[in-house]
């Protein structure tokens, strides 16, 4: 059951993440806004990160048949499903991520050649639930200062898959539970919810020349 | 505080100015289009020849002034500029 959930879960979040940084990139090429740009790189990132995870469960499926998936393959997954939220969270305008000490930067790093792969994804997880966090809440403050249903959305969305990432780090604790398929069924509503103000957006691209200059301008108001 | 428009928004202003100041086949003028998308002269002149290049604005010759209405180019812009403006917002963001 938990690995079937896993593969639909996995297999919607390769399509979702894919179909909106497409969105954005086309977006990007139209527009040439930077914000677009970092969705982009977010979305598609978050894609091929889902899109790693599902392909090692197939993998696993058809030929190894040993009913879990490659550790290091899932890590690999959440790693650069962690680079997707962060650069949601960049967005908005996180100034500086890791330390700026050099001394403090290596140090941030030994543990990562210390810990097992097992360990490494519990890292991983709480990296993108304080990511997936920061950006439900920001999402949530736009929404309160805009009131639109689509920020609402997203935020909502953001903030399921924040708690599914929590409850699935903290089914390391009750491993044979149903935590894990809760966390899943989060996961897979948070993606729900993050796609149904984009799949309102019409999808076609026309192509327009110049106008990638960003100057700012001030207006005094 | 003041609040910062990128260039892309300022195109997007002057469009969505010239399509609500386009009521008829006059167009609008510069002086109504700088009122609308709250732009200076001076940097208006120069996005408005650069918009007539690219095919998103139509220049009307009046007898008394220049004019300008949104071509259906420029619609077709807009239109798209708004999908990826909500697209953004849908996120928290600006454009």
């Amino acid at each position: 059951m938990e690995f079937l959930l896993e593969n639909i879960l996995n297999l919607i979040g390769f399509i979702v993440g894919i179909i909106i940084g497409v969105f954005a990139y086309v977006g990007y090429k139209n527009t040439g806004s930077p914000v677009l740009f970092r969705l982009t790189i977010a979305f598609i990132a978050i894609g091929i990160g889902f899109g790693i995870i599902w392909a090692g469960y197939v993998i696993d499926d058809i030929y190894l048949q040993e009913g879990k998936i490659n550790r290091g393959l899932q890590a690999l997954g959440l790693g650069i499903q962690t680079i997707g939220y962060f650069f949601i969270a960049f967005s908005h305008t996180i100034k500086s991520f890791f330390p700026k000490s050099r001394y403090f930067r290596s140090v941030g790093i030994l543990p990562l050649f210390a810990l097992s792969a097992m360990n490494i994804e519990h890292i991983i997880r709480s990296f993108s639930f304080i990511l997936l966090v920061y950006g439900a809440i920001e999402t949530f403050v736009s929404f309160l200062e805009g009131k639109q249903k689509g920020t609402l959305a997203v935020g909502i969305g953001l903030a399921l898959l924040a708690f599914g990432e929590f409850i699935a780090w903290y089914s390391l604790v009750f491993p044979e539970s149903i935590l894990y398929s809760v966390s899943i069924l989060l996961k897979i509503s948070g993606l729900i919810s993050l796609f149904i103000p984009i799949s309102r957006l019409p999808l076609r691209k026309i192509k327009f020349d110049d106008f990638e200059d960003n100057e700012d301008e001030k207006f005094g108001r | 505080m003041g609040i910062y428009r990128k260039q892309i928004q300022i195109v997007g202003d002057i469009l969505y100015a010239a399509e609500e100041l386009t009521i008829d086949q006059n167009g609008a003028s510069i002086t109504r289009l700088i009122q609308k998308a709250n732009i200076s002269h001076s940097r208006i002149s120069k996005i408005l020849t650069n918009l007539v290049s690219q095919g998103l604005l139509e220049q009307v010759d009046s007898r008394r002034a220049c004019k300008y209405r949104i071509s259906m180019t420029g619609k077709d812009f807009l239109k798209e500029y708004r999908t990826f403006s909500e697209f953004t917002d849908n996120f928290g963001l600006t454009i």
